[in-house]
């Protein structure tokens, strides 16, 4: 898992090296820990490199590159929490780090869950760092960059790209314990954004954007040209706005907007802490019908496709498949090694965050299960009426999953075709009560700015208020 | 106040010395956090974090190149330079229109500080953290109905030098603590939440000068489970008072990032329109990185990234529009002065153009008067996240909501989010309150990067689009 980078600005990327000097300040950290009067010690470093081209009001703006490196040490002292993170990693820097954790633990408040984990077995990385993606250099970074611009203008001139860029991303992550956690793992990745509207005469239309990653470099001509067709539709059809009609019932969402909606509420509510401390609507619903029966989700850090995948969490534990939802039923709540502490379970692997803070609770990918009521066009014709939300503007309360905002991207649909674009169109509900009436999935479950999959949905009992 | 020693405007500045061609910028950030959360009477934070380095900027063949290093040393600092320059160099055959040369403009030269920075530095966090314990425990005591708080406190201490090879050598501290409370209701079924939130630039004391953190939590406590109780409004174009909050995020969401300069040049709905009648003449609007009216707003910048001292910038004068928000390549392209807004989040980040305290003005209406004036509207309070579009449409939460009828204001309804398309709204204000306020301090704006601004005004009458419970 090694590689020499050509004629970039950035030294060459050798994975195995940055793995063990990752590894080694982690542990140097742990140790300095230790030996300063923690009863126990964690350790997580990240180091990240990055080569970006950024494009700006359809013209190239500037070339990037950057590395650093991050730490953070958690250290545990007669039940109470330090925490510390720094980028200077030079040993003096690292002792400091060390003493900034223990005089914050000092002063901090027990708690008997506040103990680390035993380390468990870790599976092979779901992903291969590919020796030529992650050699490339600047100028090949700028010409991919410059392609990706040229095609994005060149799909129809009234297209304007207000903010770009193509970036190739080096990252190692480490985690130390004194328990014994050792995890260490690199990625290298491409990833390209587009951000603008359509411009036609006086008629702006309302801006999109649309982003997406490979770690496979045979996959990176299919992605951008598939990101400049999803960006161009999209921005395209938002010109000629006009105002929708109110009323309340079914609406179809795409994939961003209903993950917006529907799928990341109930992820924070699936969250074991949030059940904890009394502020999940999801609390002692395991094993009930929460959703609709055609509702399955998981969050699966094995899919090498999606951006959160990885081999182990912010823990070190493993990061393994596991089922939130299985046809409508709740089947799993998530748990970090705190909230497994207090419930007396396994952890399910899903600590997160990075080297800046404590450890939270968050999923790694997450997979909504395709349905069976064929493609995005088959599901505006069985809308035959309504509104179609490709991208959601507003606020969702996690707590209660009352949710309120503006319909982006949207769409008027009439006998089964979308007739026109929308504006000043807004929506509201409960997220909770109308996964219920979740009454068709497409079935295809697409990738959502590389990160989740979700299928498009169509789902009744939606406020819709036209301006 | 006496700034301590660590200045590291003399090592950029010797860095830059036979710095080669072009134009060079060095930023040193150092941003120190002491962050304080706690839920359920767990410390869930209690942190200390430092992340420092230098963002350097490269003007060559016309091509801006960046980079940056975390370690303030000559010789990395050169390297970053160099690398920079060579990323310019990289990057220019794929560029159509060369930067234009930056406009001559006096630099800042000096060193500037808040209010509180050693005050706050000196404060010890155990304090901070008994405190907060305390009060996550006042919030869940407040009402049986309350099943949950959270209660957080952080402080962000920010060190910038920013050298540049065409003059400027400025050094700021800024200090920014803020503070927010968080209860969760549940009753039969229905969980609702309250929130409170402060942020200022300054010390503890101006953190909490307008309201106690106790007042706060109670405030919070009592909204969550009153907000048990409340229906929905009922949605449609109505008119509408925002408080000074959202007022704050009216002029952030529907005309601050409209007008920057960069969203213009890509076609936002403020271009070609200064000089012209955007607003109802009672609006006159500002961006600032002053503080006005009173000290402690929390977007509040002495010198911006660039370099550019702050002023404050008036975008909307009775109603014409007057001026867009620039860094120094933007002023180049308008012809214009750059007005002290590109704002870099991190050292790692270039800079952008950005918001810092955005307002409106106040004017001579009382509430009472403008409550009296409304037959069918809502009074519209507590402000939740907001966006901005290309065309104009914008969109932001509220967190309460209260009918207005025949003059005289109901009971307390849902928070829902309203939209709008920015000038026409602004075309609707047809009051504007005497009280003025900053109340966004404790927010933070993105754009690809954080950054911490504020925002405020009086009480203000306009109609929007309300997205309430339809039939």
């Amino acid at each position: 898992m090694s590689a020499r980078a050509g004629d970039g600005a950035l030294e060459g990327f050798d994975a195995r090296a940055e793995e063990e000097r990752l590894l080694a300040r982690v542990a140097e950290l742990c140790e300095n820990a230790r030996r300063d009067g923690a009863d126990e010690a964690e350790a997580y470093g990240e180091r990240v490199e990055t080569i970006a081209v950024h494009f700006e009001k359809n013209d190239l703006k500037l070339g990037q590159v950057d590395e650093g490196t991050s730490v953070g040490l958690r250290v545990f002292r007669e039940g109470k929490q330090g925490f510390s993170s720094t980028n200077q990693c030079d040993a003096e820097a690292l002792r400091g780090t060390a003493r900034d954790a223990l005089t914050v633990a000092g002063f901090s408040v027990p708690d008997p869950h506040n103990r680390l984990l035993e380390p468990r077995p870790l599976d092979a990385p779901p992903c291969r760092v590919d020796p030529a993606l992650a050699a490339m250099s600047v100028p090949e970074a700028v010409q991919h960059g410059r392609e990706f611009l040229r095609r994005a203008l060149a799909r129809d001139p009234r297209i304007s790209i207000d903010k770009a860029s193509f970036s190739v991303h080096r990252d190692t992550r480490a985690v130390c314990s004194s328990t014994g956690a050792r995890a260490v793992e690199s990625d290298a990745s491409a990833m390209a954004v587009l951000f603008g509207m359509a411009v036609d005469g006086e008629d702006v239309g309302g801006f999109d954007y649309w982003g997406d990653g490979v770690r496979d470099p045979a996959r990176l001509d299919a992605m951008l040209e598939e990101s400049i067709e999803h960006f161009a539709r999209s921005v395209l059809g938002n010109l000629g706005a006009r105002s929708a009609e109110t009323y309340r019932g079914p609406v179809l969402f795409a994939p961003p907007a209903f993950v917006d909606v529907f799928v990341d509420p109930l992820i924070s509510a699936a969250s074991a802490i949030a059940v904890q401390r009394d502020r999940s609507a999801l609390r002692g619903k395991l094993g009930k019908a929460i959703a609709a029966a055609a509702i399955s989700i998981a969050d699966d850090p094995r899919d090498a496709e999606l951006r959160g995948a990885t081999g182990f969490d912010r823990e070190g534990q493993p990061a393994r498949r596991l089922t939130i939802v299985e046809r409508g039923v709740l089947e799993h709540f998530l748990y970090n090694g705190y909230a497994a502490r207090v419930d007396g379970c396994d952890s399910t692997g899903h600590a997160s965050g990075g080297a800046r803070a404590v450890p939270g609770l968050g999923p790694h990918a997450v997979v909504v299960a395709p349905g069976s009521d064929g493609d995005r066009d088959a599901l505006v014709k069985a809308l035959g009426r309504g509104l179609f939300i490709q991208r959601f503007s507003g606020t969702v309360d996690p707590a209660s999953g009352d949710f309120s905002g503006v319909a982006k991207s949207a769409r008027w649909v009439e006998n089964g075709e979308v007739v026109r674009s929308l504006k000043e169109t807004l929506i509201s509900g409960n997220a909770f009560e109308l996964l219920h009436r979740v009454v068709a999935l497409s079935s295809e479950s697409p990738r959502v700015m590389g990160s989740v999959r979700a299928p498009f949905a169509i789902v009744d009992g939606i406020s819709v208020t036209a301006g | 106040m006496e700034i301590a020693a660590d200045d590291p405007t003399d090592l950029l500045e010797e860095a830059l010395a036979g710095h080669g061609e072009g134009f060079v910028e060095l930023r040193f950030h150092r941003r120190r956090s002491r962050s304080i959360a706690v839920e359920k009477g767990r410390v869930d934070q209690a942190r200390i974090s430092e992340h420092t380095g230098v963002g350097v900027r490269v003007l060559a063949d016309g091509t801006w190149g960046f980079a940056s290093t975390d370690r303030l040393a000559l010789d990395t600092v050169r390297r970053a330079v160099e690398r920079a320059r060579q990323a310019a160099r990289a990057a220019a055959p794929g560029k159509d229109e060369r930067v234009p040369e930056l406009p001559p403009v006096e630099l800042a030269r000096g060193r500037f500080e808040s209010d509180g920075y050693a005050e706050l530095l000196a404060r010890p966090l155990e304090e901070s953290l008994q405190t907060v314990i305390a009060l996550e425990a006042r919030a869940r005591g407040a009402s049986s109905a309350i099943t949950s708080a959270a209660c957080g406190y952080n402080e962000i201490f920010e060190e910038k030098g920013v050298v540049t090879s065409d003059g400027a050598k400025a050094w700021s501290r800024l200090v920014r603590p803020e503070f927010r409370i968080h209860a969760v209701a549940q009753k039969d079924g229905e969980i609702q939440t309250g929130m409170e939130s402060v942020g200022v630039t300054g010390s503890w004391d101006c953190l909490f000068r307008q309201a106690t953190p106790e007042s706060l939590t109670e405030k919070a406590a009592q909204q969550a489970v009153d907000l048990l109780r409340a229906g929905y409004p009922e949605g449609g174009r109505k008119r509408v008072i925002l408080s000074p909050s959202l007022v704050g995020l009216l002029t952030h969401e529907a005309i601050g990032h409209t007008v920057e300069a960069d969203f213009v040049l890509a076609g936002s709905c403020a271009a070609g329109k200064l000089g012209t009648q955007v607003a109802s003449e009672l609006v006159t609007m500002c961006d600032s990185g002053q503080s006005e009216y009173y000290d402690g707003a929390g977007g509040t910048l002495y010198v911006d990234d660039e370099g550019v001292p702050t002023g404050r910038t008036v975008l909307i004068e009775n109603g014409i529009l007057r001026s867009y928000l620039h860094d120094r390549e933007s002023a180049a392209r308008f012809e214009v002065a750059p007005t002290g807004n590109a704002r870099a989040w991190e050292y790692h980040d270039e800079p952008l153009i950005r918001m810092r305290n955005t307002y409106i003005v106040p004017g001579a209406a009382t509430l009472e008067e403008m409550i009296a004036d409304i037959e069918d509207g809502y009074l519209l309070d507590g402000p939740a996240n907001g966006q901005a579009d290309s065309n104009g449409e914008f969109m932001f939460g509220t967190r309460e909501a209260y009918r207005i009828q025949n003059g005289k204001l109901g009971p307390l309804l849902r928070g829902v989010n309203i939209s709008g398309t920015a000038f026409d709204v602004m075309r609707t204000v047809d009051a504007v309150g005497r009280e003025f306020k900053w109340d966004l301090g404790s927010g933070y704006c993105g754009k690809g990067q954080p950054a911490k601004v504020d925002a405020g005004g009086p009480w203000l009458s306009c109609q929007v689009i309300v997205g309430g419970r339809s039939a």
